[in-house]
């Protein structure tokens, strides 16, 4: 199990350890919905896309098209860090990519509803190449009327 | 994750979102995350365990309601390190003194490849659009001299590890994912392949191929296998 850094393989942590984290202003969390009545998009940061989309590179801040028709084989990951590790996602897309999880949460009544577009950045981005990006992306979650963003790192 | 967080809030989408990286989450502090401790690469903890999965997505999403951030919420289930095989050996004869190439062990590993992509129903691999002997040929070709582009390389050997990864999980006695990955470090033709390559890179004039050589082709677990 690991809890911290300090738990974790001194090569790797030393890896965390060097990447940018830059502090921010806080940012107000706003007031919503109840979860019922939400409609939630996943945004992750696992480099994922379509067979096919272009690619990530190294300091690539944009974003990648995630249809919520897609099909699991569909996707592939091209994230530029060989420090985490793959086999989850090969066995099942879901410990990454929780999209199964979040249709069964809106069968069942307990998400209002789902996004029909996702997004998934690459993690590895610089924040300052991201944050237009970011800001296209609100206004495209706007339209499809999503009140709640899911992100999940990788 | 968090920086993203921020910056989608601020435009007025309300977020919330996995931590993996404690110590980076209380830097970055985005309005709501809530913390696992699992493996890096698995935010949601076990594959094919849906209620697992399902039970962390809901207790990411029950921090919608909290307007008191930035908060980190601490996930309360963890997961037991899987039981150590350090005794499994890979049931396949592929121990590099076993074939002659790199093209060979490729070779040999697609039926089983072929087995991973009929039980798991997809596979990972098609980043780079190359077939996997073409990928190999291309590790070939930059061993023998001939770097191609840093992004072409890393495609296909992000593509040629998924191959072999999920080309071991079909194995007979495939032992655990720890195993499997050691199996590639240990014994595969492309793993020393990598290893090799990576002086070369690091000394090309691109500063693409020195990115590749130094950030993003050798694991840092695996970095003190290079001479």
């Amino acid at each position: 199990m690991v809890k911290r850094l300090s738990d974790m393989p001194e090569a790797e942590a030393r890896h965390l350890q060097r990447l940018e984290c830059p502090t921010y202003d806080d940012t107000p969390a706003l007031a919503g919905k109840p979860l019922a009545g939400r409609r939630v998009a996943i945004i992750s940061t696992a480099g994922l896309h379509k067979r096919g989309d272009r690619p990530f590179r190294p300091g690539d801040g944009s974003y990648r098209v995630i249809p919520a028709e897609t099909a699991a084989n569909e996707l592939v990951m091209s994230h530029i860090s060989v420090n985490f590790d793959r086999t989850g996602f090969q066995q099942d897309l879901n410990v990454v990519f929780p999209i199964d999880r979040l249709r069964e949460l809106v069968a069942d009544g307990e998400v209002g509803s789902m996004a029909s577009v996702h997004y998934s950045f690459m993690g590895a981005f610089p924040p300052a190449a991201a944050e237009p990006h970011a800001q296209h992306l609100a206004g495209l979650l706007k339209a499809d009327k999503v009140d709640a963003a899911l992100l999940v790192p990788v | 994750m968090g920086a993203l967080c921020h910056f989608l809030e601020r435009q007025g989408i309300p977020t919330t979102g996995i931590s993996l990286v404690r110590e980076h989450t209380e830097i970055v502090r985005p309005p709501r995350a809530l913390w696992v401790t699992f493996e890096l690469g698995r935010p949601l903890g076990i594959p094919d365990d849906a209620p697992f999965q399902r039970r962390v997505t809901r207790a990411a999403l029950d921090l919608l309601a909290r307007t008191d951030g930035p908060l980190i919420a601490d996930y309360p289930e963890h997961i037991d390190e899987p039981a150590d095989f350090s005794g499994w050996a890979c049931p396949i004869n592929l121990a590099p003194s076993q074939v002659d190439s790199l093209e060979a062990e490729i070779d040999r590993l697609a039926t089983w490849y072929d087995r991973a992509v009929a039980a798991l129903g997809r596979t990972t691999v098609g980043v780079s659009g190359l077939d996997m002997p073409a990928a190999g040929k291309l590790v070939t070709e930059a061993l023998n001299g001939h770097l191609p582009t840093a992004q072409a390389l890393k495609e296909a050997t992000d593509d040629l590890r998924a191959y072999y990864l999920e080309a071991a999980s079909a194995f007979p006695d495939a032992g655990t994912p720890a195993t499997r990955k050691k199996w590639f470090w240990d014994e595969t033709k492309l793993a020393a392949a990598l290893l090799a390559l990576q002086p070369r890179l690091a000394a090309s004039d691109d500063p693409q191929h020195k990115i590749l050589a130094n950030l993003t082709m050798i694991p840092a677990s695996e970095r003190h296998r290079l001479g």
